[in-house]
């Protein structure tokens, strides 16, 4: 039996090309028996990782390679023969990449020529039933030329009609110019099943439906992968062309596995080994961060952690992160480790991580292991406003040729799969819409035929029924390549000969064509820059404490384990605090009540999916509270999960359990990791379940223990924390905590100026700076800038300290006072108040709005807005007044008019008009309705008295009443949710003037009361306490709308749209 | 001073929605309907029917919102088109009050009825009978009178009296919200951020400062509503000064009943003609349906004409096409007429107006392209445009679907796309194909080797061909999606093959594969 090596494959990471994954063509290939398989995606190497890793699982032999589809001139396909020529095809890739936009490239056939030694050649004719004409005999002669002894001609079998003389014209025409003929199938599936997918890809592709697709289309399901003896059957008059193939193979000497990963060497100055290098920052380091002496278990560890660096040869990277963590803090920009570098003392010492290794156990081995032999893996989260500095800092110091972000490969998932199919079979938006609503969150499974009919669909149409068959099958196909957040892969060498760069859709990224996944599987490293929110709201928090008290702070220098802090957080009192500030966080610190820092990492942990899922928050909380013996199911296991009360809470517990109780292998139990994290787009858990369960049930372990820890793995999935994880996370709860303790007017202004961040808008960051004695200042154009600010507490009282019995602790009394910032109000352009403050800053404060108008040169509508937000108190025009005033200015003076700092154009002046005067409900809804907040009153408030009578209890009165009693509250609603983990349950907060109600709304009250719970900005609630400890809950059983009254406080013309603004007023945070 | 009716349909698209669907009133209270537009942004919701406004859903809602809130939420594309020309309909059935309507926006009409109430009984009374009727051909209506049609707007929307006495607008306005003036929604809003909520609040201010802050816009509505500024509206149909019309207690609907109306408004009308020295050139009879809607018909005269008999004996010709419906409760007559001599003769030709001249086409003429395009219309005004085809390619890889028959004119919205998409059919990927197709192909039997060699003999109705040249196969693949049988089908493979007499066939084997059976064998085209 002759050979045949399939040459021309298209994957889908050819993106809506391919109708099949690498995967699955190796695996075909392996069955049919191929000599070998090449991937040749379109202008790009995206897809041959996974092609890799699967040849080498099903023992065939993978070609690398790509089609090039110039900008002008035939395809061809390009297979590098050695490492060196690799590298060139990569460079080539890259530089049609780097100069088209994203997801493009555009080459021509003199860059072949330039990076084209020591590839094979192999020509395509036009892909067409037409016999290729002159023009392409033309670019075949030339590339005969450049590729002299390894230049080919492919000629497909495709039952076209007339293949048969096309293949002999072929034939011919490669006789003519020593051009030998090779035979190739066009693979684009590796089964003609995919046909009905193939021709959906090529609709979504050329957006277009079915029914307008046309030639667009293949005739036929022709292009899979044939055996060698079906391809020796149709090149029956061309024997040497099947042969060929498997010659060409042959003379390929190139695997994946030959691409080494070169460390940047750059970094270690004087001559200095990178080792040495890495023991003296860290000898430096410690004097810094223990400038008392050095703890004896802290050195022992340094000394072990850098033996085993040297071991390995980790030290270059180190280097390399510590480089960049040194950049960003020369530029004062906060930043911190996470992830398992927490777990390593010498990052302690770099700067890299924050957490003090002697407040948490150190597993370095968790981190940099010898056995593992894989790279370790530092993650480092930066002030997100300011990362990108330091992403332009790694651009600029190893070049674009140095330094790529990983891609992120984006996948069809439920909803997107059964959109695009839904569009190309030409369903309407409306059922489209349904359809992709039948689908909660991310799930892999598809729409399921039996959630149609629920939807009001027939469950029986036939289309209907194909487009729920092929999104299926759809979805996990990737659709494009997208940018990681910030794993940057950084080399020694040039980076373009190991994967292509391309563009990336932002200004000035660029990214390579792996994911994490590639990489991790070929051993390069990356490091991941990431961006947090919270970072930006503690720098800036420490900025102002520094202004106005002038102490300085960092991460590690806020006072530790400070028992107020705690006192507060096991009070629930954790608006703004990191991580902790949910609710369902909130209603857990009053159970766990923290007392240490480690409790942190715990309360950080505990309240993830996979803990909740594996049921074990539940039987921590009471061995915890010492209502249940501390056991554990064996002596092995307590050496695992002695931290933690016999319970697993972090995922390197959980695979430990694996190890240590199912009898995985260390790969095997890494295995198992990542089978979980890639669970939701590929579906696939294999045999994990059975051999975990049944590993630990045949030790001895209860079946039922053992259901639970899986469930745990399943849950952790891709969000699971390891425990140096939430360490470091702990370490930003543990200091924003201490900031809203100790300095909550700061923290409040900090927070209001990070936003978007966290779960609260400002005006309930403010209502919780307020209870704690923090007293406000509103928007004025004298006075505000963009941010808000800090000022310093006056002699005559402030506004809305709302202290009184209302004030839990006063800490913020007496403190600086917060001045609301120009950004709190809605649709003000931060350009436009740069140029208010940098006119108030040369000639002083405004006196009048024409003198506002004339020196800062606003526009009417910024003017307006400043009007609207009451902003003109210093002028003394209350909000109407301004308006009033802002209005008349006319319109914008020609420059010419606008005459000295006042504005000698000035309008000539009006006999002055009297305004209807503003009530203060009116007031507070215009305050809403331009700021979403009001300093002057909550709209609850003024609605009390009516409440009251109707027997409305303030929400801060539930706690005091009796578990079980029933009782109405109204308030607004701030905020709506419907977590994944609890079936079908709403979780809705509701506000009024005295503090907050979390509400409860079963499925089957929600059905009933759908629209209210969705719509209404003002709820009134009626329900069952549930009070359990220090967390108490309305379940409803009634829910009103009452929104009716909020437009009766504004009492509007009934000309404006109804309901329609409250709503938007009162913007809660909502599900989709 | 004029009396001008604001008539506001407050829920005109959803109660139309509701005759357009069936719906009973009661079913129609019970369930929730909503109409919805696409916009930029996706679908919204446009109109909704009080049911689902109940349930707090609102005009401009998204879809998705919506359907969240209410999943039971019934939904219909908007007519906006559709809408628009109800109103205009309506407008035009509203001129059994006055011959002077107008449309006003999508869901209000305008009638000036200045001196016309006394036929009615009153002021009240046509307000009433207006109303009343309205409601009766299942639309919500409100009206008001007034004198200015600003102030009859403001009146129905917003008023609580619904006829303003001549000269007391601007009291009964000044307790009225601003939105009352007609204003845009940014106007609104501002004012109502000023606190200026109704009419007499911006009454009280200085109109320079209102100028200035609100533009000349503001003061001109204001004004027109109060009568200081003149608002010339222009009516659907030109006011013939000639105007008659009969109402009848109990609807009529015979011929002999319609024509005896029509010969006593006839009469009317020529009375008044003879006064004024003037002759009718046009007449149009107007019948007012009890279901709402209005038949007309108009006749032309080459001359003037003030002559009852004549004028009869043209409109009984007309009168026979003219259905009545259900029943008519009023008839109206106009007429535009030119001065007219006494005893001057009228000539007794009929033209016939509102038909064009016959058409005629020569079959012999060369049809060329631009002549094509007025053969298709000439036929398609004949025969309806649906029935004009015409045969163009279409992009399909199966043989029997590549040509197709589309409508020759296209329609009102695709028309150019259409055209243009027949003429720029793409190169068909494949090899040659015959220009005859049967009909319907014609099973043979073959000889041929298997998996895929073409046949070496054939045999149809008896014939037996030796092939002695072939090329082949075209795999074709049935287009999967179009049906369930095509989903299971098996692809064809076709070959172009030459007999030993030189003719050639298009067959093509299905490949099927019956388990103990020979492949099937078909016939589909020959080669010219």
């Amino acid at each position: 039996m002759t050979g045949y090596a399939e040459l021309q494959v298209t994957s889908n990471f050819s993106f809506l090309r391919g109708a099949s994954h690498p995967e699955e063509l190796v695996a075909r290939a392996a069955e049919l028996g191929l000599a070998a398989i090449a991937i040749t995606d379109r202008n790009s190497l995206a897809g041959v990782v996974r092609a890799h890793i699967a040849a080498k699982g099903a023992g065939v032999r993978l070609l690398v390679g790509a089609r090039l589809d110039f900008t002008d001139g035939p395809s061809v396909l390009c297979l590098p023969t050695d490492r060196a020529a690799y590298g060139r095809l990569s460079q080539l890739l890259t530089r049609g990449k780097r100069r088209a936009p994203k997801g493009e490239c555009w080459l021509g056939p003199d860059d072949l020529d330039e990076f084209g030694d020591g590839q094979i050649a192999i020509a395509l004719a036009p892909e067409t039933p037409r016999l290729p004409d002159e023009r392409f005999a033309r670019a075949l002669t030339r590339l005969a030329e450049r590729f002299a002894g390894s230049c080919f001609l492919a000629a497909q079998h495709l039952s076209w009609g007339n293949d048969t003389r096309r293949i002999a014209v072929l034939a011919e025409l490669a006789e003519a110019l020593g051009v030998p003929l090779v035979a190739s199938n066009d693979v684009h599936a590796h089964d003609p099943g995919r046909r009905a997918l193939q021709d959906v890809l090529t609709c979504i592709r050329e957006h277009c439906t079915l029914d307008e697709a046309g030639f667009r289309l293949f005739a036929n399901a022709e292009r899979h992968l044939k055996p060698a003896d079906e391809m020796a059957r149709l090149f029956g008059a061309y024997p040497d062309a099947v042969a060929r193939t498997v010659e060409i193979a042959g003379r390929i000497d190139f695997s994946l596995d030959e691409l080494s990963y070169d460390y940047p060497a750059e970094l270690a100055a004087d001559g200095r080994t990178p080792q040495d290098e890495l023991v003296r920052l860290t000898r430096a380091g410690v004097e810094v961060r223990y400038p008392a002496g050095l703890p004896a278990k802290v050195e022992a560890q340094i000394e072990h952690e850098l033996a085993l660096v040297g071991q390995l040869g980790y030290a270059p990277y180190f280097l390399t992160v510590y480089d960049i963590v040194r950049f960003a803090r020369s530029r004062g920009i906060l930043c911190q480790g996470r992830g398992s570098a927490a777990n390593s003392a010498v990052c302690y010492c770099l700067g890299i991580t924050a957490v003090d290794p002697g407040r948490i156990d150190l597993l370095f081995e968790r981190f940099v292991s010898a056995a593992r032999g894989e790279p370790p893996d530092i993650d480092v989260d930066f002030e997100h406003e300011r990362r990108e500095e330091v992403i332009q800092y790694v651009y600029e110091k190893y070049g674009r040729e140095r330094a790529g972000l990983a891609a992120t490969v984006i996948r069809y998932r439920s909803k997107s799969a059964v959109r695009a199919v839904g569009k190309v079979f030409g369903l309407s938006t409306d059922v489209l819409g349904v359809l992709a609503r039948t689908v909660w969150g991310q799930s892999g499974e598809g729409v399921q035929v039996e959630h149609l009919a629920e939807r009001g669909l027939d469950a029986g149409d036939r289309r209907l029924a194909l487009v729920l068959e092929l999104s299926r099958e759809l979805i996990g196909f990737p659709r494009h390549l997208s940018q990681h957040v910030g794993g940057f892969v950084i080399t020694d060498g040039p980076l373009s000969a190991l994967s292509p760069i391309a563009n990336a859709a932002m200004e000035g990224r660029t990214t390579l064509e792996w994911d994490k996944d590639d990489l991790d599987a070929l051993g390069i490293l990356k490091i991941d820059l990431l961006g947090l929110g919270m970072l930006s709201c503690i720098r800036r928090c420490f900025a102002l404490i520094e202004a106005h008290e002038g102490r300085t702070l960092t991460l590690a220098s806020v006072p530790a384990e400070d028992a107020e802090v705690y006192d507060m957080l096991c009070d629930a009192d954790s608006i703004g605090v990191f991580q902790i500030e949910s609710r369902a966080q909130m209603s857990m610190l009053p159970r766990l009540k923290p007392r240490s820092f480690y409790d942190l990492v715990i309360e950080v942990a505990i309240v993830r999916p996979g803990p909740i899922q594996g049921d074990m928050v539940h039987p921590y909380l009471r061995r915890r509270a010492g209502e249940e013996a501390v056991e554990f199911p064996s002596a092995e296991l307590e050496e695992v999960l002695g931290k933690t009360l016999g319970v697993p809470l972090f995922q390197e517990q959980a695979m430990r359990v694996a190890m240590v109780a199912a009898g995985f292998s260390a790969e095997g139990a890494d295995g198992l990791r990542r089978a979980m994290a890639t669970f939701r787009h590929t579906g696939r858990i294999g045999g994990f379940r059975d051999k975990f369960v049944g590993g630990m049930t045949a030790r001895g372990y209860d079946p039922e223990f053992a259901v639970r820890c899986f469930k745990q793995i399943e849950g952790f999935g891709e969000y699971g924390f390891p425990e140096s994880h939430a360490a470091s996370f702990a370490l930003l709860v543990y200091v924003s905590a201490w900031l809203k303790r100790h300095a909550p007017a700061a923290f409040a202004c900090a927070l209001l100026n990070s936003q978007p961040m966290g779960f609260y808008a400002p005006a309930q960051i403010l209502r919780d700076a307020t209870v704690h004695g923090v007293c406000l200042r509103p928007v004025d154009i004298n006075h505000s800038e963009w941010d808000c600010t800090l000022e310093p507490a006056g002699e005559e009282p402030d506004t809305k300290a709302r202290g009184g019995e209302d004030a839990k602790q006063g800490w913020g009394t007496g403190g600086p006072v917060l001045r609301l910032g120009l950004r709190q109000i809605c649709g003000f352009r931060e350009e436009d108040a740069n140029r208010l403050v940098a006119a108030r800053e040369a000639d002083g404060a405004f006196a009048t709005p024409a003198s506002l108008r004339a020196r800062s040169g606003l526009g009417a509508a910024s003017l307006d807005r400043l009007a609207r937000a009451d902003g003109f108190g210093s002028m003394r025009l209350a909000q109407r007044a301004g308006l009033w005033a802002v209005c008349g200015l006319g319109p914008t003076p020609a420059p010419l008019f606008a005459q000295g700092p006042e504005g000698a154009a000035e309008t000539p002046p009006e006999t002055p008009t009297r305004l209807p005067v503003m009530g203060l409900g009116e007031a507070v809804m215009e305050d809403y309705a331009s700021l979403r907040l009001s300093l002057k009153d909550h709209p609850l408030a003024l609605l009390r008295s009516r409440l009251a009578a109707e027997r409305a209890a303030p929400c801060n009165r539930l706690a005091s009443l009796a578990d079980g009693a029933r009782v109405s509250v109204a308030g607004l609603v701030i905020c709506r949710q419907r977590p994944d983990s609890a079936s079908g349950v709403i979780f809705v907060t509701l506000e009024d003037e005295t503090g907050v109600a979390n509400i409860v709304v079963w499925q089957r009250v929600f059905e009933r009361f759908r629209a209210v719970v969705l719509g209404a900005p003002l709820l009134r609630v009626t329900g069952r306490l549930q009070i359990e400890g220090r967390v108490t809950h309305l379940v409803a059983d009634r829910l009103e709308d009452l929104s009716e009254r909020l437009r009766a406080l504004r009492s509007a013309g009934p000309g404006l749209a109804l309901g329609q603004a409250e709503a938007r007023y009162f913007p809660a945070r909502s599900f989709r | 001073m004029k009396r001008i009716i604001s008539l506001w349909l407050p829920r005109f698209a959803t109660d139309r929605l509701s005759l357009r669907l069936g719906v009973s009133p009661s079913e129609w209270r019970a369930r929730a309907f909503a109409t919805i537009e696409t916009g930029p942004t996706g679908p919204r919701l446009a109109a909704i029917n009080r049911a689902a406004r109940a349930q707090g859903l609102i005009r401009g809602l998204t879809l998705a919102d919506a359907k969240a809130r209410l999943p039971a939420l019934e939904l219909c594309e908007a007519e906006p088109m559709g809408d628009a020309k109800a109103v205009a309909r309506l407008a035009d059935w509203c001129g059994r009050y006055s011959p002077w309507t107008a449309v006003d926006g999508p869901d209000g009409v305008w009638l000036d009825v200045t001196g016309c109430a006394h036929l009615f009984g009153g002021e009240a009374a046509l307000l009433e009978d207006l109303a009343a009727r309205i409601e009766a051909l299942g639309f919500a209506a409100q009206p008001a009178l007034a004198d200015t049609p600003g102030a009859a707007w403001a009146l129905a929307r917003f008023g609580e009296e619904r006829i303003v006495a001549p000269g007391d607008a601007a009291r009964v306005l000044a307790a009225l919200p601003v939105a009352a003036l007609r204003l845009d929604a940014e106007t609104c809003a501002k004012l109502a951020g000023l606190g200026l909520r109704s009419v007499g609040d911006l009454e009280a201010l200085e109109r320079g400062a209102l100028a200035r802050r609100f533009g000349v816009g503001l003061l001109k509505r204001l004004g027109q509503a109060l009568g200081r500024e003149p608002e010339p509206i222009s009516p659907r149909r030109p006011a013939a000064p000639y105007h008659a019309r009969l109402a009848f207690a109990e609807p009529i609907g015979g011929p002999s009943a319609i024509r005896e109306g029509s010969r006593r408004l006839v009469e009317e009308i020529c009375a008044r003609l003879a006064a004024d020295g003037r002759g009718a050139r046009r007449l149009t009879l107007a019948l007012y349906r009890v279901d709402g809607t209005v038949a007309r018909t108009a006749l032309g005269t080459s001359r003037p004409s003030r002559e009852p008999e004549h004028l009869m004996t043209l409109l009984d010709e007309r009168l026979e096409g003219l259905d009545a419906g259900f029943g008519a409760d009023a008839l109206s007559l106009l007429a535009a007429a030119e001065p007219l001599a006494d005893g001057q003769l009228m000539l007794d030709l009929p033209a016939r107006l509102g038909e064009e001249e016959e058409p005629r086409v020569d079959v012999t003429e060369t049809v060329e392209a631009g002549e094509m395009a007025r053969l298709v219309d000439r036929l398609g005004n004949r025969l309806g445009p649906d029935n004009v085809l015409r045969l163009s390619l279409r992009e399909s890889h199966v043989p029997e679907r590549a040509a197709a028959f589309r409508p020759a004119f296209g329609s009102e919205s695709d028309g150019a796309a259409a055209v243009a998409a027949v003429e720029t059919v793409m190169e068909r990927p494949a090899a040659e194909r015959p220009l005859r197709l049967l009909a319907r192909p014609e099973p043979i039997e073959a000889v041929a080797e298997m998996p895929d060699a073409p046949p070496v003999l054939f045999r149809r109705r008896r014939t037996l061909h030796r092939i002695v040249r072939a090329e082949g196969p075209e795999r074709i693949a049935p287009e999967w999606w179009r049906s369930a049988r095509a989903r299971c089908a098996s692809p064809r493979d076709y070959y172009r093959l030459e007999d030993s007499e030189g003719r050639r066939y298009w067959v093509y084997r299905d490949r099927a594969t019956r388990p103990g059976m020979a492949p099937a064998w078909y016939l589909h085209g020959v080669f010219a």
